[in-house]
């Protein structure tokens, strides 16, 4: 599964409210509130300097009030002009080669990617990403440049003394570049569904002989082994995360398009934890080298285990196929992990189970086969037996009080490992529409965007185009590295801070022992790493989070894109757009547009 | 401040500084003016001595270093002031991608204009600075005569009760340049408050009411045109059919009378006026060659003694 962090339901991220965490609303709120301060401090600062405490102080109070007025004073009439001007500038400034050349990206794109092995990943990763790249760069180039375009022509002049508020600039502006932006990813995302629909459709033929084949032709790198149910019906196996329709026509079979090219499972995941392999629970399982490596592995041959313990197991969960009555659909990603390879073809034997939590009920093991980081399908029926080989019930045996149930896996080859993380087990509920799916890793890119577009804007009232594009870039790379920016700050990460690490790096000394020598600069060395370090974790407070807003891994995966997490994402970037207007309304407002 | 004031400096002053804040140079030094509703205000000085800078203080564009301006009753920082303003920049600083209509509708939304006034001005206003022909061209295939008056077009387009001009009518020809004026006496007819600063002297003598002097950053002369150029010991007299025996009569008159005659000659008119009538006239006539003795100027002013 592709869901790593647990999603907070909407309104408890939102709204919540208490000792352990604060929503995002709040959130939003103080920042908005401390940057307000540090503003006003700030102001205050330079006003007494510049014109003494009484007259800066003045000065200070009139930029607030003159604020405060306008910010209710915007008109929709004048942030759509101003909107409508910055999509003829966009037009003007050709940003329709920007579809050519994604066009022209997808013509010979075929040409390179080539492979027989889970195509549709790599398709629409490709996709994906390439929309994701084009549409980000083009909306920093449009956004970043425009306003100080307007000011080096002057074109600023005759707006300015018109009566437009600086927010309506810039709110026109994320406007209008918004609007050329969503037409070009809606350009890009019709041409690139099209693309991968093409590209994977493919059908296999059947030979007409005397008797079944035992598979249908090899294409596109595999074939479907054929089967012959009870009604006489032939079917195509599922392989390579999709299957076939086949119809008899008179003495031949026609085998379909695939059936489910794009997925959108939707995921039920559980809690992973380990048992050692003596049978005690841990939580962690063994390292087999990469000491901060993702998975954690399990011996075979022993009593070590991975468990999920899986909530809210009831009649829901469960898939009803008729006649054949209802199954418990649990899929499993495996990585194996050899340690002696004597037939590499030989595949690592394990056993899955579920079991009742808290007791020792479980079901008679089922043994399959690890192909390795594949996803392996388990149907568990509603009739089990124990490993006593007593008929048991899924739902009312093995489901406890608080409706949780645990799958247990084990490897079975002696000194063969499996690795597991939290994700790599999860009930499959349903599918979703794959079309809406890729729709929303769409909506995705696009919040991305109008991030990139309203940071560039606010960054354009006054800095000059080249420094404003630096800053927006440096701000988006950041954003993507949050997560090792934040451990820097927080002095988590190995190394120390930004100057301490610079020291070790230009020293050739490793990141974990201590300096020898704790004199005078090694302190002036912590004090300004502190130092740095607070403001590191002060600008990490509102550095957004961009790889979070990267769902393409999801669909290339197969995965549903939880609506939740969309809508958690859209009010992200409804925030970061009032907040940066503000910010941007204020920059603009008290520069001297005329030189 | 009375009804009529309609701009009011107070120890306005202007320093320019650099990144550091060091102090480049001082622009306008406690400039004190009262400019009134319905007159047509010159700022005269050479280059660098503050009339734009004042023009640009005036409309919020920079912020006074000291003292302060209103503008109709308003701090000249405050951007509701801009409702009642309009401003035609030194050059016609447009978007070239629009053609004429699309740029007065733009400035028309930025008043929030509803849509039906909004047709009907551009409409008038595209009509009144004579670009019918040329509506629908982009901008930057206008000549320099035609990004003027479209830029006056766009400064006209809230209907303002003061207008600002910074340098109305640098790099026109003559005869833009008298529709320029045309319209400028034309607006202060309307009871509109022009506000304009030029180094075209000229222009100015031929517009302005009143006229304020700047040379570096300091006021030096204010006052109504006539009173600050008459000149009070000289007396001039025009008159047509004067035979030379009745000129000579005049000349002992006034020897008489302990007079001195300055001049006594046959007046010359200015080249502007010669001008004008020659393109008039090619134009009423195309291809003839205009013959200078045939087309005296019909009204030729006296020359200045």
């Amino acid at each position: 599964m592709i869901q790593e962090k647990p999603l907070l339901p909407y309104w408890e991220w939102f709204l919540q409210f208490d000792a352990d965490r604060w929503g995002a609303l709040w959130h939003f709120f103080i920042s908005l509130f401390i940057l307000a301060a540090v503003a006003l401090l700030l102001g205050l600062l330079i006003g007494a300097i510049l014109y003494g405490p009484v007259k800066g102080g003045e000065k200070v109070y009139r930029v607030v009030a003159n604020a405060m007025r306008e910010m209710v004073a915007f008109s929709p009439r004048r942030i759509w002009a101003i909107a409508k001007v910055a999509m003829q500038e966009a037009l003007r400034r050709r940003v329709l080669v920007a579809v050519v050349v994604f066009v022209l990206l997808l013509l010979f794109a075929g040409w390179f990617l080539k492979t027989d092995r889970e195509p549709a990943k790599l398709y629409f990763s490709f996709v994906l990403t390439a929309t994701s790249f084009l549409g980000l760069f083009i909306a920093l180039l449009l956004a970043v440049f425009s306003l100080p375009n307007d000011f080096k022509n002057k074109t600023i002049y005759t707006i300015v003394t018109k009566p437009v508020r600086a927010g309506d600039i810039i709110l026109g502006r994320i406007l209008g570049f918004t609007i050329v932006g969503s037409v070009l990813l809606a350009i890009m995302g019709t041409c690139s569904y099209i693309f991968v629909n093409r590209a994977l459709s493919h059908t296999h033929t059947i030979a007409a002989q005397a008797e079944l084949p035992e598979s249908t032709s090899y294409d596109k790198g595999h074939s479907h082994p054929l089967l012959v149910r009870e009604d006489g019906t032939v079917v195509a196996e599922y392989e390579h995360n999709h299957d076939h329709a086949i119809t008899e026509r008179g003495d031949r079979y026609v085998v379909s398009q695939p059936l489910s090219t794009m997925q959108a499972r939707v995921p039920q995941g559980g809690k992973i934890s380990f048992l050692n392999r003596q049978g005690a629970p841990v939580a962690k399982g063994v390292s087999v080298g990469k000491e901060w490596g993702y998975r954690s592995f399990i011996e075979g041959g022993t009593q070590a285990a991975a468990i999920w313990t899986f909530d809210d197991i009831d009649d829901s969960v469960l898939i009803d196929e008729g006649d054949e009555g209802q199954f418990l659909p649990i899929e499993l990603v495996v990585r194996v992990f050899r340690t002696w390879k004597a037939d590499i073809e030989t595949p690592v034997e394990g056993i899955i189970q579920l079991k009742r939590p808290g007791s020792d009920l479980k079901t008679q093991p089922e043994f399959f086969s690890a192909k390795d980081a594949t996803i392996d399908r388990k149907f568990f029926p509603r009739k089990l037996v124990d490993t006593n080989n007593e008929p048991i019930d899924l739902l009312d045996d093995l489901v406890n009080e608080d409706g949780q149930i645990e799958v247990v896996v084990q490897c079975l080859d002696r000194a063969q490992y499996f690795g597991f993380a939290q994700g790599d087990c999860y009930i499959h509920l349903r599918d979703a529409s794959p079309a809406w799916n890729f729709f929303k890793a769409y909506l995705s890119i696009w919040i991305q965007m109008v991030l990139v577009i309203a940071i560039a804007v606010m960054a354009s009232t006054i800095l000059s185009g080249p420094i404003a594009m630096l800053f927006t870039v440096s701000f988006i790379l950041l954003g993507f590295q949050r997560d090792f920016f934040v451990r820097v700050a927080t002095d988590a990460q190995e190394g120390g801070g930004p100057i301490e690490a610079l020291v070790r790096l230009v020293t050739h000394m490793n990141l974990i022992s201590d300096f020898k020598n704790q004199n005078i600069a090694y302190k002036l060395m912590v004090f300004v790493d502190d130092v740095l370090q607070f403001a590191m974790r002060t600008l990490a407070g509102v550095l957004p989070d961009f790889g979070e807003f990267n769902t393409a891994r999801y669909v290339a995966y197969g995965f549903n894109i939880p609506a939740n997490q969309v809508a958690q994402q859209l009010t992200i970037g409804v925030a970061y757009v009032i907040g940066l207007a503000f910010v941007g309304y204020f920059l603009l407002r008290n520069r001297e547009v005329a030189k | 401040m009375s009804e009529n004031v309609v701009v009011e400096t107070r120890a306005l002053s202007k320093v320019y500084r650099d990144f550091w804040g060091r102090e480049k140079v001082r622009a306008l030094k406690a400039l004190d003016l009262e400019i009134y509703k319905g007159e047509v205000f010159g700022l005269l000085g050479p280059n660098g001595s503050g009339k734009t800078t004042t023009i640009k203080l005036l409309l919020g564009l920079l912020f006074p270093t000291d003292g302060e301006a209103l503008v109709l009753g308003k701090p000249a920082t405050d951007v509701a002031k801009n409702e009642r303003i309009g401003y035609l920049p030194e050059e016609s600083y447009l978007y070239r991608f629009l053609n004429a209509e699309e740029t007065l509708d733009f400035y028309g939304r930025l008043f929030d204009i509803p849509p039906d006034v909004r047709r009907e001005r551009v409409d008038k206003l595209i009509k009144q600075v004579k670009l019918d022909a040329a509506r629908k061209r982009q901008l930057r295939e206008y000549s320099k005569g035609m990004t003027r008056r479209i830029g006056l077009a766009q400064a006209l387009i809230n209907e303002p009760d003061l207008i600002l001009l910074d340098e109305p009518t640098s790099g026109l020809d003559p005869l833009g340049t008298r529709e320029m004026k045309d319209w400028i006496l034309e607006l202060r007819d309307q009871g509109k408050t022009v506000v304009m600063c030029s180094h075209l002297l000229a222009d100015v003598q031929d517009v302005c009411d009143r006229i304020a002097i700047l040379h570096q950053g300091e006021l030096k002369e204010l006052g109504r045109v006539e009173d600050l150029l008459k000149v009070e010991d000289v007396t001039q007299v025009s008159a047509r059919g004067l035979s030379p025996e009745c000129q000579n009569e005049i000349r002992d008159v006034i020897a008489r009378h302990n007079g001195e005659v300055l001049s006594m000659d046959n007046p010359t008119t200015t080249l502007e006026e010669l001008f004008l009538s020659i393109v008039r006239d090619s134009e009423a006539r195309p291809g003839r060659r205009v013959v200078a003795q045939d087309d005296k100027p019909t009204d030729p002013k006296p020359t200045p003694a």
